[in-house]
């Protein structure tokens, strides 16, 4: 590479660069919102849920 | 829809019950107590709902009321619990991106409600913008507006936390942590073949 082109793929590359990663940047932070509400999602259901339900189904019929 | 059906499908929601109020409370314990009210309540008002809409949408609904018409219950959003900071870390396999994920939910608490919660909603919990819309009770537009400024001001700040780490004397070792597990990640992260 002669001096001049190497001179015109530096000026091309901040720009360049910058979207990249402000894509990768905001890919990320999509990821890890994801990841936020999954991680609640993924856990067990605590018993108490499904007792309430239960409980409400119940006296709802005996009415 | 009959009661057995109705009952089913509500209780495959409660996962989703939880991340929305985890989401809005911040604290695990106060979510919950959200989340479970929100599902009695559902479940009373069972009769009103229309079958073949979006159940998830309408218990969301009855959720985020409950949320906002109760300011006073202990449910109300606080700044993020040590604890719950603590128990991220450690069940994390990756202390890098738990420290990312904390970051993040700083950077969520720094956001105005509305545009927190139009955020999570879509971005976190893939609702449409028209269901969130209709959670939200208003217009899709500005549920557009409100995700598009809300992820233009998470980048913004979790950006001005990086660029302040910079000469920064009193720089935590997590910051610094953060900062440099960050860089390793984008320079190691798969490069389009163009690139």
């Amino acid at each position: 590479m002669n001096y001049k082109a190497s001179q015109m793929s530096q000026s091309k590359k901040p720009d360049a660069d910058a979207s990249r990663s402000k894509k990768i940047r905001q890919k990320r932070i999509g990821d890890q919102l994801r990841r936020l509400y999954d991680d609640v999602t993924n856990e067990p259901v605590p018993d108490e849920f499904l007792s309430l339900l239960e409980q409400a189904d119940k006296s709802s019929k005996q009415k | 829809m009959d009661d057995q059906a109705f009952k089913t499908e509500l209780a495959e929601l409660i996962p989703h019950l939880r991340a929305f109020a985890r989401s809005l409370c911040g604290n695990a314990t106060a979510a919950d107590d959200l989340a479970q009210e929100a599902m009695l309540k559902a479940w009373k008002a069972r009769a009103s709902y229309q079958a073949g809409t979006n159940l998830k949408a309408w218990t969301f609904t009855i959720l985020r009321n409950l949320f906002y018409s109760e300011k006073r219950r202990s449910w109300r959003r606080q700044q993020l619990d040590p604890e719950v900071a603590e128990a991220t870390l450690v069940s994390n396999d990756n202390p890098s991106s738990a420290i990312e994920l904390l970051s993040l939910r700083n950077a969520l608490d720094e956001l105005p409600e509305d545009q927190r919660e139009a955020l999570i909603l879509v971005g976190a919990g893939g609702l449409s913008y028209e269901e969130t819309a209709e959670i939200c009770g208003c217009a899709i537009g500005t549920i557009k507006s409100r995700v598009s400024r809300a992820r233009k001001a998470i980048t913004e700040i979790l950006e001005s936390k990086m660029s302040g780490l910079t000469g920064n004397d009193s720089l935590s070792a997590a910051d610094a942590f953060e900062d440099i597990m960050r860089q390793a990640d984008e320079l190691s992260r798969d490069l389009p073949a163009d690139a």
